[in-house]
């Protein structure tokens, strides 16, 4: 970021010895304007080897790859896809939102500095409390704990980059322009205004008209969209790319809590995805389910709690592993009970999808239930007493350093103490039915939540002069951890103290005056202190001291043993552990941590190839079908691409669409100009999405290649393929909990004995034997790519394409008579789930086909014949789709 | 068996499947015994496109276990929630 | 799951007086003074134990000898960069600790768990002697029914003394019925209905929230509970049987959209 950190620029980033390089003469050598605070820059140089996608050797010229600019300049952060970048902008846009948030939360304590102040109005208030809400939760918590994610897991597990880099990217511009878009509500009239938790039926158009509450949502689900890709990519990357001798057992704390944290994301944002989805169908579509009497409000509440609890650890999960990280460096011992810890927090990952119910004691659900959740969730708060005890004993004949990060992490295991005893009083069913819905709950989970914050913050501080080179200044550094310790506790004590009143209320019991009065002054105290953050760290950015590779004594983590901030590909060698402690291998010799640093001439000169010569050992060697998936058929696998546009042109182009979306109601447009210019909007977006998606695919792209060092459980299952059953596993959470839905629905309703929206299963049994059919001409597709037969492969595509275009034309058909008959979307509850289930897979089926179509267009030219992966993996969704009719068809048709 | 073969057979024995799913709602069977054996029919047919055609079956075990994960989420939601309002 | 174990253990011991008895407003102080106490003692047990630890072995120059003087293995065995992570030992103390903390909780909550069993238990000798009250929460309001058909909007009036159940439902969205100082409380969701039962002990006046955020007026969605004395009840509730009592601003009855203006909710 600055010249000072010149000196550590490496040559080229140890792609001298790419061998077979196709396009060597093109090649910018250039040290000289490439400042980019240590990181080499492969600037501007095509490859034509052979990629992926085959195709291309056709002739035929694709968009060529885009060159890398380096740091100083503004399209570096448009275009970039390395992990690292990726992580700076995490961190800067969470930022962001957490200002966002804290002045909404601001604008609430001066509301509530008198018992019935008039600062806001009531609906001004609610929409503080909502968009407050959501924004913390969603679009600052975890995407800051992502950037240190982003940053950090490549470099502790040692790998090069994420498995996805271009995904990498895709996550985050989707994060960014779900924040804008959820901003764009506020101008639409008015915003969400129901709380985060969203209850319907207060979330239906009836109760909430505004386009803005509309637009709300969506963001939400453009978000959901980025946190699903992302957990995709981190799994990927996290049970693939791990350096040799990195076993489970012996991965760092953070990455742990990390790969936990994807793991849950990946299934309960599945399930929260449900809920939004069925609420944008209820909303833009007209369908049913959240108004419908006597089984709505409790569907919304199962599929929100079964997504929100998890949720609470998705959040905490980080800052634990930030907890543990800081504990160890800075009190220069080992975590106590390091397995039965790691455990613990497998235990909580596992369980915390059944314990939901506990925030639904009062309405109504009977008492087995009760009790069953009761006992799950004590459960699960026990691990937490072992995890605080591991940290505690940590410190025993320690040598602790009371470093800003470490400051932040010990406040933040004191505040989660006094969160999770505070806890232990709603796990006890009989006090819960008298804290529900007051500040008791309020205080406590802030300060689990916000004492989770405390601890990113510790990591913000430890990791900065990784991130930056640069130290931040210590004194500064306490005096924010003073101030934010007072202010929090000044803002979030008085509220056990102020517990009997109600939640989410503009006035309240003079009573209570004293203890918000408190709290009012307690959340300046805090927002002020990060005035001190901010200032500290932006001045340290420029004149803060040079931080060396690792400024930690004591610390353990890969991250420290490169240079800071590390080069573009990170490592002078391919990472391993091999040896019982970590070393960079090269062709030559063996470097241990440190020696690496300062990029000494002839180290990094090879670094990326070395794997030829240095730990040529293939954990990946049985691979299926004859070749090895994880080797790339170029010579020059080493080199990889870091900058793409696409990502951002998506994002932006999602965006666009969205917002068009947002003016539908209830299956119609506004009346006039406004619906016109809605419509608009939406067609514009679809096309620009359209484009770009067809660009971002188009793209030569490489990201990081085999083979790895461990890959178990996963080796010879190629990351992509990998990816996409990641994938497919959220997807069956999608639309479990659909069916989920429907199930609750039936249940709720007492439909019971063969009762069906299509009074004739005929339609869906032709459907049926439809989609059999496809699927089997798939695997005809399938066989003849690997056979090497052109024809053979463009007859399996086509006869796909006409199998799955002939099962929506029968399913308009068969709709089509439906609404003649008068069984609408919105006739009732009933069809409501009928077509919207069916219509999510139809939508899926629609997916499919516009992929068979680009796949159509590729294999005309000769595409996927000498490398069938593409048709393998597009397989997988399509038999996937298929799986899902086989249950839908019997759920909707039959029983 | 050549695996084109294999692929044939079991498409046949899918469709044929599918249609017995329908017949037996017309087979006068008690409504739960009815639900069940569709049902199990439909798991059936599943299990054997995961398992050939999407070739689980030829896949380390891990690749199953993630989806299968993904399923127990989904019916543990399904289920305790439908039993909850009992 | 292993609490269930304990809690089988724990509910016969209801009626030799371990268990907290009486209304819900006593059950529910009883209970939670024990767990303010024991949380209180727990949690400044351990925080205490931390700042004593983070003293005791804090890295300061004059000290660092004397440290590495006595615990000389521990001193040569810090961690390394780059070294393969490992446990830092003491797992007993761990274990000691965590079975201790287990106890605790677990008892408290197998301990409340019997209450929940007393306060949720169906009436089953006294079934007649209960009131039973149909409350119907709207936007921004509260109804109240009598078993003689009798509706008020706005106020609640129970018999000091009797068995009230109330059972609450809602018109439109998902509210919740509370009177704090009853300690009573229960969701009030569309289309379904939950109970609470209480029994109130002193004539007053309280007010009933609402808990559960409905929209623009839920800050004034507040209703009067009146305890009055069983004779004057009875006197109030013989004259209820034709007339009914609505307060006239009980416009927002129909008021269905979010816009309603604030002030015109509930009976304030
Ligand atoms: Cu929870
Ligand atoms: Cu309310």
């Amino acid at each position: 970021m600055n010249d000072e950190t010149r000196h550590r620029t490496e040559p080229d980033g140890g792609h001298t010895t790419d061998g077979g390089h196709a396009s060597a003469g093109e090649r910018t050598t250039d040290g000289e304007h490439e400042t980019d605070g240590g990181r080499a820059t492969d600037g501007g140089h095509a490859t034509a080897g052979d990629e992926l996608d085959p195709s291309r050797i056709d002739g035929h010229a694709d968009a060529a790859e885009e060159a890398f600019p380096p740091l100083g300049s503004i399209k570096r952060w448009f275009v970039t896809t390395n992990h690292k970048d990726i992580g700076i902008l995490y961190t800067l846009t969470a930022l962001f939102f957490l200002v966002f948030g804290g002045v909404l939360a601001l604008l609430m304590r001066v509301q509530l500095w008198t018992p019935g102040g008039n600062f806001l109005s009531p609906l001004s208030y609610n929409q503080a409390v909502t968009a407050h809400g959501l924004l913390m939760v969603f679009w600052f918590l975890s995407p800051f704990a992502f950037g240190f994610a982003n940053y950090v897991v490549p470099l502790q597990i040692g790998a090069k980059d994420l498995a996805f880099p271009r995904l990498n990217a895709l996550s985050y511009w989707l994060y960014l322009f779900s924040g804008v878009l959820f901003g764009v509500s506020f101008f639409q009239g008015q915003s969400l205004a129901g709380g985060w938790t969203m209850y319907a039926p207060l979330n239906l158009p009836t109760y909430m008209p505004n386009v803005g509450a509309t637009t709300a949502i969506l963001a939400l689900v453009l978000f959901v969209a980025s946190v699903t890709v992302s957990s995709v990519n981190f799994l990927t990357t996290m049970h693939r790319m791990r350096a040799e001798g990195l076993t489970y057992w012996r991965l760092p704390l953070f990455t742990w809590t990390i790969l936990l944290t994807v793991w849950m994301m990946l299934f309960a944002f599945a399930a929260l995805l449900a809920a939004l989805l069925i609420l944008t169908s209820d909303r833009l579509l007209g369908t049913t389910y959240f108004a419908a009497e006597g089984s709505g409000s409790l569907l919304w509440a199962h599929l929100f709690w079964f997504f929100g609890h998890p949720e609470v650890y998705i959040v905490f999960f980080p800052a634990l592993g930030v907890m543990a990280e800081t504990f160890q460096t800075f009190t220069g011992r080992r975590l106590v009970g390091r397995k039965w810890f790691i455990l613990a927090m497998i235990l909580v990952a596992v369980q915390s999808f059944a314990v939901w119910m506990h925030h639904m004691f009062l309405t109504g659900i009977n008492l087995q239930v009760k009790t069953l959740f009761m006992a799950t969730t004590i459960g699960i708060s026990l691990p937490f007493d072992l995890m605080v005890f591991a940290l505690i004993y940590t410190m025993i004949k320690g040598r602790i350093r009371f470093t800003t990060p470490f400051l932040f992490s010990f406040g933040a295991l004191v505040l989660f103490i006094i969160g999770g005893i505070t806890g232990v009083f709603l796990g006890a069913i009989v006090l819960d039915y008298e804290f529900r819905g007051t500040y008791w709950v309020v205080a406590h989970f802030h300060y689990v939540m916000v004492g989770g914050v405390t601890a990113l913050i510790g990591g913000l501080y430890y990791w900065f002069p990784k991130m930056t080179g640069r130290m931040y200044d210590e004194w500064l550094g306490k005096v924010h951890f003073g101030l934010f310790f007072v202010g929090f506790n000044l803002l979030y004590f008085p509220m056990f103290l102020a517990w009997e009143t109600p939640r989410r209320v503009i006035e309240y019991d003079p009573a209570f005056v004293t203890w918000h009065q408190l709290a009012t002054v307690g959340a300046f105290v805090l927002g002020a202190s990060f005035l001190v953050m901010f200032w500290n760290l932006s001045r340290s950015l420029f004149v803060g001291e040079e931080a060396g590779d690792n400024p930690w004594e004591f610390a353990t983590t890969a991250e420290w043993a490169v240079p800071s901030p590390p080069p573009l590909e990170n490592f002078p060698g391919t990472p391993s552990y091999g040896s019982g402690s970590l070393r960079f291998l090269t062709t030559e010799r063996a470097l241990t941590p440190g020696e690496g640093s300062g990029g000494a001439p002839g180290v990094a000169d090879g670094g990326t190839t070395a794997a030829v010569g240095g730990i040529d050992h293939d954990l990946d060697s049985r691979g299926l079908g004859g070749h090895d998936p994880d080797r790339s058929h170029d010579p020059n696998h080493g080199h990889e691409s870091h900058a793409s546009v696409w990502p951002f042109v998506v994002g932006l182009a999602s965006f666009v669409v969205f917002l068009g979306l947002s003016g539908f109601r209830d299956g119609g447009l506004p009346p006039g100009m406004e619906g016109g210019i809605y419509a608009g909007i939406a067609v514009v977006g679809t096309a620009f999405l359209a484009f770009a998606l067809v660009g971002m695919a188009r793209q030569r792209f490489r990201g990081p290649a085999g083979p790895f060092g461990e890959s178990w459980p996963f080796d010879g299952v190629e990351n992509t393929k990998l990816g996409v059953w990641i994938f497919l596993a959220s997807d069956v959470v999608l639309f479990g909990a659909f069916i989920g839905a429907y199930v609750f629905t039936r249940v709720a309703h007492g439909w019971v004995d063969w009762h069906v929206v299509p009074h004739d299963p005929t339609p869906g049994l032709v459907n049926t034997y439809l989609l059999l059919t496809s699927s089997f001409s798939v695997v005809l597709a399938l066989v003849a790519a690997e056979k090497g037969s052109r024809y053979g492969l463009l007859a399996g595509l086509t006869a796909t394409l006409v199998l799955g275009v002939g099962f929506l034309a029968n399913k308009a058909i068969e709709w089509n008579e439906l609404f003649h008959e008068g069984l609408t979307l919105s006739s009732s509850v009933e069809t409501s789930t009928f077509y919207l289930t069916t219509g999510l897979h139809g939508a899926h089926v629609l997916v499919g086909l516009l992929i068979v179509l680009y796949m159509m267009g590729r294999a005309a030219r000769g595409a996927y014949l000498d490398d069938e992966r593409p048709v393998e993996y597009f397989g997988l969704y399509w038999h996937f789709v298929d799986i899902v009719w086989l249950f839908l068809f019997p759920l909707f048709y039959i029983i | 068996m050549t695996s084109t073969k294999l692929y044939t057979a079991i498409y046949v024995v899918l469709f044929a499947m599918a249609t017995a799913q329908v017949l037996i709602e017309f087979a006068g069977l008690a409504y739960w015994v009815g639900v069940a054996a569709i049902l199990a029919l439909s798991s059936l047919k599943a299990v054997m496109v995961a398992g050939y055609y999407q070739h689980l079956r030829f896949e380390p075990p891990a690749i199953s276990a993630v989806v299968l994960v993904g399923l127990l989420a989904a019916l543990v939601l399904t289920f305790a929630a439908a039993y909850s309002i009992l | 799951m292993h609490t269930v174990g304990s809690v089988v253990a724990v509910v016969p011991l209801h009626g030799e007086g371990i268990l907290p008895t009486g209304t819900r407003a006593d059950v529910f102080r009883e209970i939670f003074w024990v767990f303010l106490l024991l949380g209180t003692l727990v949690g400044v047990v351990v925080i205490v134990y931390m700042f004593y630890n983070a003293y005791k072995y804090r890295d300061g120059g004059a000290r660092a000898g004397a440290v590495d003087g006595r615990e000389r293995g521990a001193a040569d065995d810090r961690p390394t960069l780059g070294e393969l992570p490992t446990g830092g030992g003491g797992g007993r103390k761990l274990f000691l600790s965590f079975a201790l903390s287990t106890v605790i909780v677990i008892s408290l909550i197998a301990w409340t768990y019997g209450t929940l069993l007393y306060v949720e238990a169906a009436p089953t000798e006294q079934e007649d002697d209960v009131l039973e009250i149909r409350v119907e929460a709207y936007q921004f309001g509260w109804a109240f029914t009598y078993p003689n058909g009798h509706t008020a909007d706005g106020t609640l009036r129970v018999p000091q003394g009797e068995t009230v159940e109330l059972v609450v439902t809602s018109r439109d969205v998902f509210h919740n019925f509370g009177i704090p100082e009853l300690r009573v409380k229960a969701d009030a969701i569309p289309g379904q209905t939950t109970t609470a039962r209480f029994t109130p002990s002193e004539t007053g006046t309280y007010q009933a929230n609402c808990y559960e955020l409905c929209g623009a007026g839920h800050s004034y969605m507040t209703a009067e509970v009146v305890v009055m004395e069983p004779d004057d009840y009875e006197r109030w509730y013989e004259n209820t049987a034709s007339n009914s009592e609505t307060p006239s601003n009980a416009t927002t009855a129909n008021s269905t959209t979010a816009n309603a203006s604030a002030s015109v909710g509930g009976d304030r």
